[in-house]
């Protein structure tokens, strides 16, 4: 899933700086379950901002909701009725929901509420770690499962480099060498041998960010 | 006492989100010290009567929740 | 092994069948071209070429293209060292075509430490293509006369290609099986990470040796003196992928400190001359950072001079 941490209240406060009316919108997707902005984290950010403005004597109405998604049509319609009661929109989505709703209401502003981090897994309740980096031409057949894409700081694709120790990487003695759990699994496979010295060809980056702002469509699924 | 909670963890996540909240009230301007969180069993009465004395006298030495003036500012 | 394919001078040594040696230098934090030239100055007649790093723990510095030029003016010959880290193809492809249009004849292959570890941790990194694709690319320029892209290369460079092979990297199963694959990437030799462990490095060239790749690569092994008892500490528990056996810690501490780097340059030489003996090892790579004054009396000490000339 897409995983975000939450922003400091310190950054949410200095972006709602004179807004009077203001609805703080939670998804109930990624962000729940990485439990960054989901209707938790609605409750608990809109109970500190009332309290804050009212230890400051502003008179500030903060209003709360939680979608399903903020990145569909359908859901974000939802709110169509109510949106001009709003002169600001805090969206605890991540940087797709925000985004899908600022320009689906326009001359309304709408805040970011979390950092979004990176596509991920949750290893553990409390944790959570990138595993994808859509490059778009997904190469894990050849790497045993293991992406070298978004697991190496180097990004190689003949790794590993010369700083791999001890099975952790260069960077951060608590991050795991891409290339040492490549080499693991290919040997738990049995296949070490035959698929470490196949030489990986040069990356087409242009399906990456590298290319632009991309699309997928399925002309078979439109009308 | 800490750890020895009928619900397995259940002291310890609460031990974290007392912390949590403590953070989020030192923040907004509030003051995390008007909340805190004592660990003890049920059958320790004196114990309860100590803790409640002593919260007592750390919050009247604060001094009332900044949020009622407020409100009552707000509401002049 | 082969004739020279490229008019390096580094290339002739060994193919006609020399130990080669080499050395570094790291190019200064400013634009004055009088610090490479005095540090060339001090090992030009005890080495056959002479490396420049590429923003070496990616610490900017002044490159290592403009750096090698300066060698080239004062009639030397460098060996270009370039990362992947911070050019994507375009413009390695680019800075090679420069170092070809001064004849810098020699090229080393390497992926470069990561951003954080410089002076600028906040950059954005590169990596396009890894160093493995970078070898085959300058092959692919050199003898297809190509750009990656397809189009011809006028007057194509002519480079001596090499890699860098750390024996005592993590994990030590596939260092053998990584040398092979930068062989068959198209690497023409080979300059190893600072050997202190002539026991582990003999382990891993039985390995080269079993697979005959000692004789499609020419492998030349890095020797570093110990400065000080501080400097073996440092390097035995702070740099990544360095094996620094106990007992040469205890003896560059059992001296006092007025002796240390004579011990350390000591230690030095008896490594390269047990190293001489090695079956596969074709030379030396000799890295004295900021001691590169020492590299004239370690290569004399080596019985490694004088260098033997070949014609041009």
């Amino acid at each position: 899933m897409i995983v975000a941490e939450k922003k400091p209240i310190e950054e949410i406060i200095e972006e709602v700086e004179g807004y009077k009316k203001i609805l703080i919108a939670g998804c109930n997707e990624c962000v729940t379950v990485c439990e960054a902005g989901g209707k938790k984290e609605v409750q608990v950010l809109a109970s500190a901002l009332r309290m804050y403005f009212m230890n400051q004597g502003k008179d500030v109405k903060i209003d709360e909701v939680t979608l399903e998604r903020q990145c569909d049509h359908e859901y974000l319609e939802e709110i169509r009725n109510i949106i001009d009661q709003y002169d600001a929109v805090v969206s605890l989505a991540c940087g797709v929901g925000v985004q899908f709703m600022a320009e689906k209401y326009f001359s309304t502003p709408v805040l970011p509420g979390v950092n979004t981090c990176f596509m991920g897994v949750t290893e553990e309740r409390g944790i959570w770690t990138e595993r994808c980096q859509g490059c778009g031409q997904c190469i894990l057949a050849r790497t045993a499962g293991i992406c070298p894409v978004s697991r190496c700081a180097k990004r190689l694709l003949n790794g590993p480099c010369g700083g791999s120790t001890k099975g952790k990487c260069e960077i951060d003695p608590n991050v795991d060498c891409a290339w040492q759990l490549i080499i693991d699994r290919l040997k738990a496979l049995g296949r070490l041998e035959q698929d470490y010295e196949k030489l990986t060809p040069i990356k087409d980056w242009s399906t990456d960010r590298a290319g632009g702002p991309r699309k997928v469509v399925r002309e078979d699924v439109r009308i | 006492m800490e750890g020895d909670c009928r619900f397995n963890n259940g002291n310890i996540r609460a031990k974290k989100r007392v912390a949590q909240a403590k953070q989020i009230l030192d923040t907004i301007g509030i003051g995390g010290e008007r909340v805190q969180m004592y660990n003890l069993s049920s059958a320790e009465g004196p114990k309860f009567a100590q803790y409640a004395v002593e919260m007592t006298h750390k919050i009247e030495e604060l001094g009332p929740n900044p949020l009622k003036k407020a409100k009552a500012k707000m509401a002049a | 092994m082969s004739e020279s394919k490229t008019p390096s001078k580094l290339e002739k040594i060994l193919s006609s069948g020399h130990l080669a040696v080499t050395s570094e230098c790291g190019p200064p934090r400013g634009s004055d071209p009088e610090t490479i030239r005095k540090k060339a100055e001090m090992i030009k007649d005890h080495v056959d070429a002479i490396n420049i790093t590429d923003n070496q723990t990616s610490v900017t510095r002044l490159c290592s293209l403009a750096s090698c030029i300066h060698l080239k003016h004062m009639g030397l010959e460098p060996v270009l060292q370039m990362v992947v880290r911070d050019r994507n193809r375009i413009a390695l492809q680019s800075d090679i075509l420069g170092a070809a249009s001064f004849d810098i004849h020699n090229i080393l292959c390497l992926s470069g430490d990561h951003q954080k570890f410089g002076d600028n941790p906040q950059a954005q990194n590169v990596f396009d293509i890894d160093s493995m694709q970078l070898i085959q690319m300058v092959r692919l320029m050199r003898d297809e006369g190509k750009f990656l892209g397809g189009d011809d290369i006028v007057r194509p460079p002519k480079m001596f290609v090499g890699a860098a092979a750390n024996p005592f990297a993590d994990p030590f199963e596939i260092r053998v099986p990584r040398l092979a694959k930068k062989v068959a990437a198209g690497a023409e030799f080979i300059q190893t990470q600072c050997i202190y462990n002539v026991e582990r490095f003999k382990e891993w060239m039985r390995g080269v040796v079993d697979r005959g790749l000692h004789e499609k690569v020419y492998i030349l092994a890095g020797v570093t003196p110990f400065k000080s008892a501080g400097m073996a500490k440092y390097m035995k528990n702070r740099v990544p992928g360095m094996d620094v056996p106990d007992e040469l810690v205890k003896r560059m501490s059992g001296v006092p400190k007025e002796k240390q780097p004579e011990e350390g340059l000591k230690i030095c030489v008896e490594t390269i001359q047990q190293l001489k003996e090695v079956e596969g090892v074709s030379g030396f790579h000799i890295m004295a950072i900021e001691w590169e004054e020492k590299v004239p009396e370690i290569v004399e000490a080596s019985g490694l001079y004088p260098r033997p000339k070949v014609d041009d």
